[in-house]
């Protein structure tokens, strides 16, 4: 009796965790670009506003709550949604589609970096593991966008720009939710262009924000709107 | 058949719901009220807390493998750095404020004096990459820990995998602190009227009522909120407490109302350790608050008290402090873990 229970429980969980009934996968990618080039990290520099030289050394930020819609509707939520992408080390985001082979859509749906929720969790795996660095130590709280680098704009030392975007209470909640028009394809391209927020900041007055403010809700839209669908 | 299903559900239920009210791992003390800390998420065992309790102990975590937590938190001061009114912390840094009392941390809601913690698994993250604490990286920790054959060991018992994380590292930690419950002091006692106080401590305990308990509210002693007790401000730290955090002027000088569990043992008192004793902190209260705008309103009638009423105060103060916590051989430096290690 016990053990067809037991049986039952166990075949039960298999279904649930194997993917077995997984038949399709979608695919996100998500391009830094500087303009019309793809970011190449630390060894390059980029002709910015014309008469300035600028390099990229570090971008990673999060992006979470990954969903599909048809209609307006939600036909897909993807469990557990939360992706560091790192500019440094690319990889798609990878969303199975269960038990859905004929499933349409029509929009994406993310937020770019993480909810209050999130933020007072506690300590969590995967992408979210404080080894990642996007985590501030002195005071609790998830970095949602990193960018770091060197401007000879920038009148600090060795020229460099420090943004870390973050802060989940009001009125410095930087969470941005972005939902994009797409075709129903398995690939769905994105790219972050970095020059259209570069263009958007001074960077000889702005260039370092280290802290939940009202500055990085601005910066944190702007980024935003520089993220985009790349029409195929 | 179905409902045979149901009764070993049913009773399924209830062993979950045992476990976790009388669970042998932790103490949740009957007058306390329900924890904050969401176990769930982070279900104690014998393991992990073992492996926290090294951590805790392991200077492992430093940059220079000289400082562990329990530098600046040793037991037999309720883990608060003793007799320091700042805490020292690398190559003998001076820190920014004294350090805190670790104990009944589940029952906390925020952390550090001015609560810029939010959760117990993230504190470590703090003095981890402070520089002047212990000036590390916690990428480096994990790296340190997983080339160190007694933790891959540890963290393998502890949960099942051998690759060190940053998340387990930390649950690890708050697993530990989770354990440091103090309620066997003399008061939990007299409340469990096992035992009465003298006449005096009886006193004393009437009038701290009357005068202390809206903030330092038992049974934990502490409200757990934020709140201006009327000290000047130290201007060679400048520290506006809670302030720091929110940029609310209304927040200027408020710091967690900290627990009175063990104070007889936890000196120097207040942020900055000004005090030494706890005749000076009762002098505070009725002679030197200091009225300020946002001074909380709970002292804005002058607190009265003749010396022998400052006394009886102290003697019921004395009172909360409990041996068995700051004596229990399962907070102790873990020598046998570590020995263990050095055998093979
Ligand atoms: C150099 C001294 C030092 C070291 C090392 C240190 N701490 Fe602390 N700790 C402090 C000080 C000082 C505070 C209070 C700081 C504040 O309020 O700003 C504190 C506060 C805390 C608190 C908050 C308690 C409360 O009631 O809010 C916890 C929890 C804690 N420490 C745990 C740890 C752990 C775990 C470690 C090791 C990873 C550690 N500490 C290492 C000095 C230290
Ligand atoms: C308005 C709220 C409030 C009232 C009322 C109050 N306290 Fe406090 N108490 C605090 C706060 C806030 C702190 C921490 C201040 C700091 O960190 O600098 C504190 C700190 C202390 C400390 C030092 C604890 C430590 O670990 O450093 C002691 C002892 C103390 N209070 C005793 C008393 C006594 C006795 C009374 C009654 C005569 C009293 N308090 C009334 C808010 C209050």
């Amino acid at each position: 009796m016990k053990k067809t229970y037991k049986l039952i429980f166990i075949s039960l969980f298999f279904i649930n965790t194997s993917g077995f009934a997984q038949t399709n996968t979608l695919k996100i990618n998500i391009t830094p670009t500087f303009g019309a080039m793809v970011l190449q990290l630390a060894d390059s520099l980029f002709n910015a506003n014309d008469s300035t030289q600028l390099q990229v050394d570090v971008l990673k930020f999060y992006i979470s709550k990954v969903q599909l819609l048809n209609d307006g509707k939600i036909v897909l939520e993807e469990k557990n949604s939360y992706h560091l992408i790192d500019a440094s080390e690319l990889k798609s985001v990878l969303l199975p589609i269960e038990n859905k082979e004929n499933i349409h859509f029509d929009e994406l749906q993310f937020d770019l970096g993480l909810d209050s929720t999130t933020n007072v969790s506690g300590a969590m795996g995967g992408d979210l593991d404080p080894t990642k660095g996007m985590y501030w130590t002195w005071q609790s709280g998830f970095i949602n966008f990193k960018l770091e680098g060197k401007s000879k704009l920038c009148k600090t030392r060795n020229s460099e720009f420090q943004f870390h975007l973050g802060g989940y209470q009001q009125p410095n909640y930087c969470i941005q939710t972005l939902r994009f028009q797409i075709t129903n394809s398995n690939v769905i391209n994105l790219k972050l262009d970095l020059k259209k927020i570069l263009q958007q900041i001074d960077l000889a007055k702005t260039n370092h924000i280290m802290s939940p403010c009202l500055e990085a809700v601005l910066l944190s839209k702007i980024v935003a709107n520089s993220l985009t669908v790349i029409e195929n | 058949m179905k409902r045979k299903l149901l009764i070993l559900s049913l009773i399924s239920l209830t062993i979950v719901a045992f476990r976790f009210i009388d669970n042998p791992l932790i103490v949740l003390p009957k007058i306390f009220p329900k924890p904050v800390y969401d176990f769930s998420k982070n279900p104690l065992s014998e393991n992990k807390i073992k492996l926290g309790r090294a951590l805790f102990y392991d200077p492992i975590l430093s940059r220079n493998n000289m400082i562990s937590c329990a530098s600046c938190h040793s037991q037999f001061s309720a883990f608060t750095h003793v007799d320091h009114a700042l805490s020292h912390g690398i190559e003998d840094k001076i820190g920014f404020r004294n350090s805190t009392t670790l104990m009944n941390l589940a029952w906390q809601s925020s952390f550090m004096r001015d609560g810029a913690i939010n959760h117990l698994d993230m504190q470590a993250l703090a003095p981890i990459s402070n520089p002047v604490e212990m000036d590390e990286s916690m990428i480096h920790v994990v790296s340190k820990l997983q080339s160190n054959q007694l933790y891959t060991k540890l963290f393998y018992k502890a949960f099942g995998d051998s690759v060190i994380t940053g998340e387990h590292t930390l649950k690890a930690i708050s697993q530990f602190m989770l354990t440091l419950v103090s309620c066997n002091s003399k008061y939990d006692s007299v409340m469990r009227k096992q035992t009465s106080f003298t006449e005096q401590e009886n006193n004393g305990y009437k009038l701290f009522k009357k005068n202390c308990a809206s903030c330092h509210n038992e049974p934990l002693f502490t409200n757990d909120e934020f709140r201006n007790n009327g000290l000047s401000l130290d201007t060679s730290l400048n520290d506006y407490g809670r302030y720091r955090v929110t940029k609310n002027p209304s927040d200027s000088l408020k710091f967690k109302v900290p627990t009175l569990r063990n104070i007889e043992f936890s000196y120097p008192y207040m942020h900055d350790g000004r005090f030494k004793k706890l005749s000076q902190v009762m002098n505070h209260y009725t002679n030197e608050v200091i009225k300020s705008k946002y001074l909380s309103p709970e002292l804005d009638k002058s607190i009265v008290l003749s010396s022998n009423e400052k006394v009886d105060i102290i003697a019921f103060l004395l009172t909360l402090t409990d041996k068995s916590f700051l004596f229990n051989p399962q907070y102790f430096y873990p020598k046998e873990i570590f020995l263990e290690s050095a055998k093979d």
